[in-house]
């Protein structure tokens, strides 16, 4: 038998696979916070002793890709001499490692066997606050990162498996919700232990060389898949330009080699003085998932993908901030970069990759008095909307964005339990845009009524002025944005506001928008559009003028 | 009733392919037993008459049965090949889109073209009715009852045959569901309806509007069918008691069955698990790891302290590429993966083997079956090496096309570079790795070790794996039971009459609350009382199980925690207080100081049906005498190639010891022995294999 099995190989990277749902598993089943048991914003992974990520990990794409990134830069704070068996670090500083912002915080652990480091389970989950100047620390008039709450630089929680206790206590003290952070820090240390038992187990019945040699021949498995993936992709140089919500214009370059891609951000504007930058591993990480989406396979997502990958950006731009740029807000303009990208890909060489969508987060934060139990109580969810049409199919209706994965909504009867809002509607938004041969899906409208005064909205929304773009002759599809309809009937408008005032019985009502088409509308079958008539998704005078039905 | 010379009683399991029974009968006066297992071909578009045929086959006396329970796989199969009844949704105003929205989620997270399964409904046929009523179950808008005439005329000209209620919060607070279920009774007699609230009382308005539509979708199929075999059975002059076996490992009569037929989806595997934990009392091996392999899946559970665990979190057609639709019925907490005796073998473009889910199904089958499969299986797997006899392949009945199998293999080897044996070794321990993860989901993930556990394994595919998989996962005993290829029919004679009563409820689990407790056990307990006698059960001979779900203030997810009393008091509730940290430590590595919350109850109601007895035979007999069939070369994989003893299962009589490297054939399955390993007959003819 030759020293390395092929197939004891592969059943350790489908154990790792395994073993890292088991840790999303039990995070979810013990976290304290409606955004990571419902929503399931966090993600988990188990990465190679370097840090490289040795499996697909679970969850957020954008999430699991982070955490490759904060391992690399708690060996490089640390040093591999003082990393020892017991330890568990914590980031959640963009510069620091944890890649995102503050609120998304990253636990890690590193895993040994005989004395030696093997590998690192790792994960990450958005924490309700953590101190800062508004409530939810995510405030949408920072102009610094010292505003957005308190920064973990890649610290050291646990020493001999135990916690340091005065970290803990400063964690405590700097969260306005100190029970339900403690309780969803402790679903992820569960997790890292399990997933670091899971390994351990593994490394008893295979031995460590088998162990290793697995990994390593995943990652070469994975940049294999990668470069044949990319040889199949047209040579050339792509550029694309595109005018964003506020008139700004955001720019990027692909060049595409053999088996070796490109990607220049360095067109890009002057970092922000609000909070939407990215960190530099914020950047990597949104070209990272663009790769792994044209790869398209959950079983080779792994940090061998991205060993021909080179990515060039310019310092102190958006997407390439330095501290203290704050980064609240980051994901709008990672969603915006991904859009480019994929759009640029579309565009000229990637005909599998639909139109756009709706494509922003739409982070949506309500918070008050609960009126029925009168205790304090925060929503902070991101919303979904309607996806572009592909080259053969509808786009999706009311699906969460590209760098979402499996997330799920709150459902209104939760909400209402929760909460003590009333949820008045949850409805398919149908508009008027978004035809084609394939026509675009469509976004929702959600009403929340508010049943207390003293509550406020906070919201980030893109794509509320530049609608998604189409392909092939296709139309454009409708925006997002976010409705406060009054008491008095008054009706404000919204995509960006922060702490704004809401008073009981005002309705906020969220609306996001329809994809954009693919294909000359005019070719449409007659058969989609008489159902799409049936169903009410297309009116007969939309079906009239643009299909000429 | 009329005196009977004896008791019989049958079972009834409708597979895709195979009708199988078990009938059972006692002589009260010498308490003489009689087992017959009979399979007969599935009719599928006349299932009663297969069923008919079956008990034919098996020279049963309808007339004389006393009971009759029955499990079919035409719910399941109806959901999955979409072939329901034209149904319409009715719900409250600004609902109507909740099918379709779902939860938003993108399982294939990496994928751009990503498809959300299609809803059931379509969007024309959902309807809104104005009304509100809110989560503490207070009215909070009046039923608009005047605008059911625009429905009821969408109805009657639609031609819809079904309809399903799903109104919002009706978790807290049935009322406007009830009203509408009666009006529309009352004006369209023809159309089957079911209410939210009928089938579950847990909140999540996606969940439960799934649930509701999928239920109305299969019910008038389902009703028919059950209908059908009724009357077929009357006119077989039966007149015991009839029964339907459920997902909950319990059985209902058939007229509740005919009511809510979504809740025998799953109940096929739910009696197999059943039978595994009735198996594991009478065996006192009470901590057991069942496994059914069948043709296109294999599906485990756990088994702790000789019982099932039940849950309502099921997913139809879920996996890591599609979000699946929710119902939320009780059913036997299982895994279910797609690797079984036909999931196909693949290697691709960058040298990674793979087994299923994709499966060979009966048609082609496998590369053995000669019947134009060119995609190696995992039975032809299992033939290469020995394991399986190719020459008595499915009991005879097909000349294992052994040629064309080591042709195949060939090819796919090259792949690996890999000789043909070398990769079928491969395709049995990718397979072995697939079930050993799904045992590892419903042990390891919960907190406890495999190595505790008794291995049972049946369905056509269990026995083949069994002792290896055991041995991978250091179990140190496997029980093969006697018919273990009809197993899941065997489980239904062995079911109570079970209905699971959940309802969520949000409170603090303190003292305080103790009244308010007490209350609402006693209200849950006249439900289940009311039900009980409609179906004409004495509610007073049942046995009850109450759990309460716990969790630490602000979680979501919560533990079920036995209480052994029907009311509460300080002592009591600190009591479960203890278990709860003590179950949340196992499960979790820590404990919080948090206050508990108690988010609702899950009442288990059992009645006797009057079970069989399972009578011992006597182990005088140890001769291997004529169970002995020959020699031939088997591949053990890592163990090498080793001649083994070949026996008859069949002619293995209750007592008898053997050791492997060995084969034990019987009609319909095939055991495995590695070296080393022991096997005995129980005086039940189950097969115990020991391993070091």
């Amino acid at each position: 038998m030759r020293k390395f099995d092929p197939i004891t190989l592969e059943i350790i990277q489908r154990s790792l696979s395994s073993a890292s749902e088991e840790m999303f598993a039990t995070i979810k089943k013990t976290a304290m916070s409606s955004i990571i048991y419902e929503v399931l914003d966090m993600g988990t992974a188990i990465t190679a002793a370097n840090g490289e990520l040795a499996s697909s990990g679970s969850g957020i794409p954008a999430f699991v890709c982070a955490l490759d990134k904060a391992v690399m830069k708690i060996i490089d704070k640390f040093g591999f001499d003082n990393i020892e068996n017991g330890d568990i670090f914590l980031t959640n500083d963009p510069y620091f490692g944890g890649v995102t912002h503050l609120n998304d915080a990253v636990l890690v652990k590193p895993v040994f066997y005989d004395n030696s480091l093997i590998a690192w389970t790792a994960n990450i989950a958005h924490w309700n606050d953590v101190s800062g100047a508004i409530a939810g620390s995510m405030s949408g008039d920072a102009t610094e990162i010292f505003q957005e709450g308190i920064r973990y630089p890649a610290i050291r929680l646990f020493k001999n498996d135990s916690v340091i206790d005065s970290v803990m206590d400063i964690i405590k003290a700097n969260s306005r919700m100190p029970d339900f952070l403690h309780g969803d820090l402790w679903a992820q240390i569960a997790a890292l232990r399990v997933g670091e038992k899971r390994i351990i187990e593994l490394v008893d019945k295979y031995s460590k060389s088998v162990f290793v040699e697995s990994i390593n021949q995943h990652l070469e498995y994975g940049e294999k898949v990668a470069r044949e993936v990319i040889s199949k992709l047209k040579d050339g140089s792509y550029h694309l330009k595109e005018k964003q919500d506020d008139g700004s214009y955001l720019s990027v370059g692909i060049e595409i080699k053999d088996c070796e891609i490109t990607f220049d951000l360095t067109d890009a504007p002057d970092q922000n003085t609000g909070p939407i930058n990215l960190s530099l591993d914020a950047s990597t990480l949104t070209v990272q998932m663009v790769l792994m989406g044209v790869i398209g396979s959950r079983v080779v997502g792994n940090g061998g993908c991205f060993r021909n990958l080179e990515i060039k950006t310019k310092q102190k731009t958006i997407y390439h901030a330095e501290e203290p740029a704050a980064a609240g807000f980051y994901f709008e303009t990672m969603i915006r970069l991904y859009d480019i990208l994929c759009r640029c890909l579309a565009e000229n060489v990637a005909e599998f990759i639909p139109a756009g969508g709706f494509s922003s987060i739409c982070a949506t934060i309500l918070g008050g008095v609960n009126a029925d139990t009168q205790r304090q109580f925060t929503i902070i969810e991101p919303e979904i909307g309607g996806w572009g049409a592909g080259k053969d199919h509808d786009g999706i209706n009311a699906m969460f964005c590209g760098i979402h994965g499996d997330t799920f909504n709150c459902p209104a009867e939760v909400a209402e339990t929760r909460y003590g809002v009333t949820v008045e509607q949850q409805s398919l938004r149908i508009c008027d845009a978004g035809a084609g041969e394939f026509r675009g899906g469509f976004g929702v409208t959600v009403d929340y009524r508010i049943n207390s005064d003293n509550s406020f909205l906070t919201c980030a929304y893109t794509r509320a002025e530049v609608p998604p773009w189409p392909l092939n002759g296709g139309e454009s599809g409708s925006t997002n944005g976010i409705k406060v309809i009054r008491v008095d009937g008054t009706q404000e408008s919204y995509s960006f506001t922060t702490g704004l005032d809401l008073k009981q019985g005002d309705v906020v009502r969220v609306e996001t928008a329809t994809g954009a088409g693919f294909g000359d509308p005019l070719q449409r079958s007659r058969s989609r559009i008489d159902d799409d008539i049936k169903n009410g998704y297309v009116s007969l005078q939309y079906a009239k003028k643009v299909y000429g039905y | 009733m009329t005196e009977k010379q004896k008791t019989s009683r049958a079972a009834t399991d409708v597979g895709g392919t195979f009708t199988d029974l078990v009938y059972f009968e006692t002589n009260p006066v010498n308490g003489k037993q009689v087992v017959r297992a009979v399979k007969s071909n599935t009719i599928p578009k006349n299932i009663e008459q297969g069923v008919m045929n079956v008990l034919k086959k098996g020279c049963v006396d309808i007339s004389q049965l006393e009971t009759m329970t029955h499990g079919t796989t035409v719910v399941i199969n109806a959901l999955t090949e979409r072939k329901g009844a034209k149904t319409a949704l009715l719900t409250t105003r600004g609902f109507r889109d909740t099918l379709e929205i779902g939860r938003g989620n993108r399982p294939d997270y990496l994928n751009f073209n990503y498809q959300k399964p299609a809803a059931f409904i379509p969007r024309h046929l959902r309807f809104e009715i104005t009304e509100r009523i809110n989560h503490q179950g207070q009215i909070t808008s009046k039923l608009k009852i005047e605008e059911l005439d625009d429905l009821v005329c969408a109805l009657k000209n639609g031609s819809i045959d079904s309809i399903a209620i799903c109104l919002l919060n009706a978790y807290a607070n049935p009322v406007h569901e009830e009203i509408l279920v009666k009006e529309i009774k009352q004006r369209c007699a023809d159309i089957s309806i079911v209410a939210s609230h009928q089938i579950t009382r847990e909140w999540r308005e996606y969940e439960r509007t799934s649930t509701t539509a999928l239920a109305a979708f299969v019910k008038p199929m389902a009703y028919q069918y059950l209908t059908n075999l009724e009357r077929s059975m009357a006119n077989n002059k039966f007149t015991g008691q009839f029964y339907v076996m459920q997902s909950n490992c319990g059985v209902s009569s058939i007229a509740a069955s005919k009511e809510t037929p979504i809740t025998i989806v799953e109940s096929g595997p739910s009696s197999g698990f059943l039978g595994a934990a009735e198996l594991s009392q009478l065996l006192g091996e009470k901590n057991v790891l069942a496994l059914d392999v069948g043709g296109t899946t294999a599906k485990c559970s756990l088994i702790k302290d000789g019982k099932v665990t039940i849950t309502s979190d099921y997913y139809i057609e879920r996996s890591k590429l599609s979000a699946g639709y929710p119902i939320l019925v009780p059913v036997v907490d299982l895994v279910e993966i797609g690797n079984g005796g036909g999931s196909i073998a693949k290697v691709d473009l960058f040298g990674k083997l793979s087994v299923g889910p994709e499966s060979a199904g009966a048609n082609p089958g496998p590369v053995a079956y000669g019947k134009g499969g060119t995609d190696i299986t995992t039975t032809d797997a299992n033939l290469a090496l020995g394991r399986i006899n190719p020459d008595y392949f499915c009991d005879g009945e097909i000349v294992a096309d052994m040629q064309s199998v080591t042709t195949k293999l060939t090819e796919l080897g090259q792949k690996l570079k890999l000789s043909a044996i070398e990769i079928a070794r491969g395709v049995i321990r990718i397979a072995n790795n697939n079930m050993e993860n799904a045992l590892k989901l419903i042990s390891v993930n919960r907190g406890f070790d495999p190595r505790d556990f008794t291995m049972i394994a049946f369905g056509g595919g269990g026995a083949v794996h069994a002792a290896e998989l055991a041995m991978e996962m250091g179990i140190k005993k496997v029980i093969i039971p006697a018919n273990a290829a009809v197993f899941s029919a065997w489980g239904m004679m062995l079911s109570d009459v079970r209905r699971d009563f959940m309802l969520t409820k949000i409170q603090t689990w303190h003292d305080a609350n103790q009244s308010d407790i007490n209350l609402q056990l006693k209200q849950l307990l006249s439900e289940a009382e009311s039900y009980f006698s409609e179906e004409s059960i004495n509610f007073e001979n049942c046995n009850l199980e109450m759990f309460i779900k716990l969790r630490y203030q602000n979680q979501e997810h919560s533990l079920e925690i036995p209480l052994n009393v029907l009311s509460v008091n300080s002592k009591v509730i600190a009591q479960v207080t203890q278990n709860f940290h003590e179950n949340y430590l196992r499960e979790y590595t820590y404990q919080l100081e948090n206050e508990i919350e108690m988010v609702g109850y899950h009442l288990v109601v059992k009645a006797d049906t009057g079970k069989i007895d399972w009578v011992k035979s006597e182990l005088k007999n140890t001769s291997l005498g004529n169970a002995i069939k020959g020699k031939r070369d088997v591949d053990f994989g890592l163990h090498g190639n080793l001649k083994s003893t070949i026996y008859d299962g069949d002619k293995l009589t209750a007592g008898v010891s053997l050791s492997g490297p060995a084969i034990i054939e019987q009609a319909g399955t095939t055991t495995v022995v590695f070296p080393n390993q022991k096997v005995h007959l129980d005086g039940y003819s189950n097969i115990h294999i020991a391993l070091n």
